[in-house]
């Protein structure tokens, strides 16, 4: 069972209760230089310092405020729930550095799932969820290594996903991208919650409140993952914390 | 001090495997062991490993009875100190001035200049064979399962549906202009969405080449002329086997890929794992990656492989025992008398579908086997690690393999396992022989086995996709043994399968609506679904197209038997 624990970045985190929402801007620091292994500078560069916006300004969370917590209905699935189902592997052809692409990427997130599924996750003729939140069971993500699964979930409008287990590309992915905040339940709750159902969840408080049945749950504290998602991703995670060296 | 004056003479005793070692050093070694043991020795800079061998030759000499024994000595060259095998006894036949037998196999020169002294008394940490690759990769003489370390990598491999992605990160993180972290260790391998007719497919295969172009990558197997694969030089097919055969993997080494079977190089004895887009555009700029030191579980495989089972059915075996997410975040180290007699291609196969129970990686120790293969693949220097006697496995499951008997997997997951014969009575619409888990050289002149021992024609399409070019044309050209010279696609035509289709990825993942042997339409008939065995890796709904297709994974063998009688079959039904 993945934790959400699990992953440490270095001696010096510190940990921020504050998620970023995706459509915060990543700052690009004024320059840049890398090492390789041997110690030969790989890359040096100079760029103007630009703001490259996550999603386009179609999100209609362009105006959230970073909070501490998520809110908003919730989409329940069950177990082992594969890239496949997530997105579909004729919809690879898209390249999520690309937005348009990316946006369209959104669109086809959780296609996949079999009709037993009577609800859809993102309704016909949409672009975007309603879904701010999934419930899974466990090994959620299991099967490729394709970046395409989380991006496709967060493109689409989901914030996090409450799983009893991650598989372990799809939870590397997830965090290193900051698309989606991967959270660890202690319970089953594909088995409490229902699909459309008002949750809350408090990053600080480890906490899902679930308003529709009244029930709270306690979830795994996030530890050193709350950075690197708090930050952006991997890339600037490593800048901040100094993994990666800036001039001067 | 008498010992110091020694010690000359037992270097030399491990350099040539002679020596002079009189009685008066035998017996400053008898005092030291004796009385001052491991500190003198440590300080002098001598292992642990290598006191006992030399307190074993005082034994040995001081005994002159004890002459008979003989000795296979392999030190193993890791992280600069010995490591010896398990079967290490001594040949001696007297102390003083006598020539040590010479059955010292390949005696390593300790290091002369710089000795680092052993950690005093206490075992050095033992570590499994990914554990030392990661320590290496590190450059941390110490490491233990669930540390985060940053890694340097030897291999980064992309193909066309993760590479623009990839590619795009880098750019943007890294700069417009930036350049590769080494353009010698990035191999691209256009492979999954090849012989489409979809634009974006096509235009991300051109987004691979500008980016070669640009960054003057070494190895870039490219492809210009769809409706010809043949045309294409440089055109590899399915990326896992590509990098195989290209000798890029090699023990020892740290190979990363934008794909999730790129665990399959863990059968060459070094790590190599899936890593996504944000991942891979990191490592593309610096050459190296966080990754958390997996604990190993052990899988020890004894017996005499039957000739009805492959190593598809292996892998079977035990991801039905232990269910899809059984090996999450852990390495699976194949070992045991069966996995040893298995070729380099079977051992490819296992490793294959490690990632189908969660694990990070799979690996079989580097063997005879592994270096034969290599010999005409690689110039590189390489360096094979192994699991210390003493390392921690987190858990070691044994089977018997003269026990088992041939697989699948049920839709829609590969841990649903059930015996072929059990399901006997489930009908079929397709099958599917192709894909890097079981569509390699070795995976035909299977299938091609089975069709010749049976001599019919199959009763359902079935499709025939090989891994390579080099595959391609050792279906064309290599003789079937016990067919009188055939070749497998001539067996194949005359078994009434489909013709061998243009290497690549397929339709293992459904790909785009145009790709070959795609499982379109739901249904088989007004009543049932569609039904495929395939050789391939997973099967979760739409794996291979529509999301109510059936998919039964099986060996080659299974695969062709059921081919021959239109129902899942027991391949024991024509190879017994």
């Amino acid at each position: 069972m993945v934790t959400a624990s699990s992953i440490s970045f270095g001696a010096n985190t510190t940990f921020t209760s504050s998620p970023i929402p995706k459509t915060k801007p990543l700052f690009i620091p004024h320059s840049l230089k890398f090492t390789t292994g041997n110690g030969r500078a790989a890359v040096t560069f100079q760029r103007a310092v630009s703001v490259i916006p996550k999603a386009t300004s179609a999100d209609s969370r362009a105006t959230k405020e970073p909070t501490a917590t998520f809110h908003g209905l919730c989409y329940v699935v069950g177990d082992n729930i594969d890239t496949d189902q997530i997105i579909p592997a004729e919809y690879l052809t898209l390249v999520p550095s690309n937005p348009d692409e990316y946006e369209k990427l959104g669109s086809y997130a959780l296609i996949g799932l079999p009709a037993t599924y009577t609800t859809r996750f993102i309704d016909e003729n949409e672009t975007k969820t309603k879904y701010k939140i999934i419930i899974a069971g466990g090994n959620f993500g299991c099967g490729s290594s394709r970046e395409h699964a989380p991006v496709a979930l967060g493109a689409a409008g989901c914030s996090a996903v409450v799983a009893e287990s991650y598989a372990r590309i799809f939870f590397r992915n997830s965090v290193a991208t900051g698309e989606i905040y991967p959270l660890d339940s202690e319970a089953r709750l594909c088995e409490e919650c229902s699909t459309g159902d008002v949750v809350t969840i408090e990053i600080a408080e480890s906490r899902l409140i679930n308003h529709t049945t009244g029930k709270e749950y306690k979830l795994k504290p996030i530890g050193d993952l709350g950075p690197v998602i708090d930050a952006g991703g991997i890339f600037a995670y490593a800048r901040k914390t100094g993994m990666i060296a800036s001039r001067n | 001090m008498e010992l110091k004056s020694c010690s000359n003479d037992i270097v030399i005793f491990f350099l040539n495997s002679q020596t002079d070692i009189g009685p008066d050093c035998c017996h400053a070694i008898d005092i030291i062991t004796c009385n001052y043991w491991p500190a003198m020795l440590t300080s002098l800079g001598f292992t642990v490993e290598e006191g006992n061998i030399l307190r074993d030759y005082y034994n040995a000499s001081s005994a002159p009875s004890l002459g008979g024994l003989t000795v296979i000595y392999q030190p193993q060259k890791d992280l600069g100190s010995f490591c010896f095998s398990s079967t290490s006894q001594f040949s001696v036949n007297k102390c003083k001035k006598s020539a040590v037998s010479k059955k010292i196999v390949s005696v390593m020169a300790p290091q002369q200049s710089e000795r680092r002294p052993a950690t005093t008394g206490s075992v050095k940490n033992a570590m499994t064979l990914t554990e030392k690759i990661f320590s290496r990769a590190s450059e941390k003489p110490q490491l233990s399962p669930g540390d985060n370390v940053w890694v340097n990598v030897d291999i980064l491999m992309t193909h066309d549906v993760c590479g623009p992605g990839s590619f795009g990160i880098f750019k943007k993180e890294f700069g417009e202009n930036a350049k590769v972290w080494d353009r010698e260790k990035i191999v691209i391998i256009p492979d999954h969405y090849i012989f489409t007719s979809d634009e974006r497919a096509n235009r991300n295969v051109d987004i691979l080449r500008d980016f070669c172009m640009e960054q003057n990558i070494k190895y870039f197997y490219d492809i210009k002329d769809l409706g010809n694969f043949k045309a294409n030089p440089d055109y590899k097919g399915v990326c896992h086997i590509a990098l195989a055969q290209e000798g890029h993997c090699r023990p020892g080494e740290v190979l990363l890929g934008t794909d999730s079977h790129t665990c399959t190089a863990g059968a060459f004895g070094q790590f190599a794992t899936g890593i996504g887009n944000t991942d891979a555009g990191f490592v593309l700029g610096t050459g190296k990656v966080l990754l958390k030191v997996p604990p190993t579980l052990r899988f020890v495989l004894d017996g005499e492989m039957p000739d009805y089972l492959l190593a598809k059915d292996l892998i079977l075996q035990i991801i039905g025992e232990i269910s899809v997410a059984g090996a999450t975040y852990k390495s699976m180290e194949f070992v045991g008398t069966t996995v040893e007699r298995l070729s380099m291609e079977e051992r490819m196969t296992l490793c294959n579908m490690v990632v189908e129970a969660g694990g990070k990686n799979g690996v079989v120790p580097a063997d005879g086997t592994t270096f034969k293969y290599l010999e005409d693949k690689t110039s590189l220097p390489y360096e094979p690690v192994y699991s210390d006697e003493k390392a921690s496995f987190l858990s070691e499951y044994r089977f018997d393999i003269s026990k088992l008997e041939p697989l699948v997997a049920k839709p829609h997951s590969p841990d649903n396992r059930a015996l072929a014969r059990e399901c006997k009575d489930v009908k079929i619409d397709r099958v599917y022989i192709g894909s890097c888990t079981g569509g390699k050289t070795e995976d035909f002149l299977a299938a091609a086995k089975v069709f010749l021992a049976s001599g019919k024609k199959v009763k359902v399409p079935t499709f025939l996709v090989p891994a390579t070019q080099k595959v391609w044309m050792d279906v064309y050209t290599l003789p079937v043994p016990g067919s009188g010279g055939k070749t497998c696609s001539q067996i194949f035509e005359e078994a009434g399968c489909d013709t061998p289709a243009s290497p690549s990825c397929g339709a293992c993942l459904g790909g785009p609506k145009d790709t070959y042997a795609r499982m379109n339409e739901p249904m088989a008939s007004c009543l049932s679904l569609q039904v495929c065995v395939s050789t391939t890796n997973r099967n979760f709904p739409g794996r291979m197209g529509h999301k109510e297709g059936q998919i039964y994974l099986a060996s080659p063998y299974t695969a062709a038997a059921s081919a021959l009688t239109g129902y899942v079959t027991d391949p024991r039904e024509f190879l017994e």
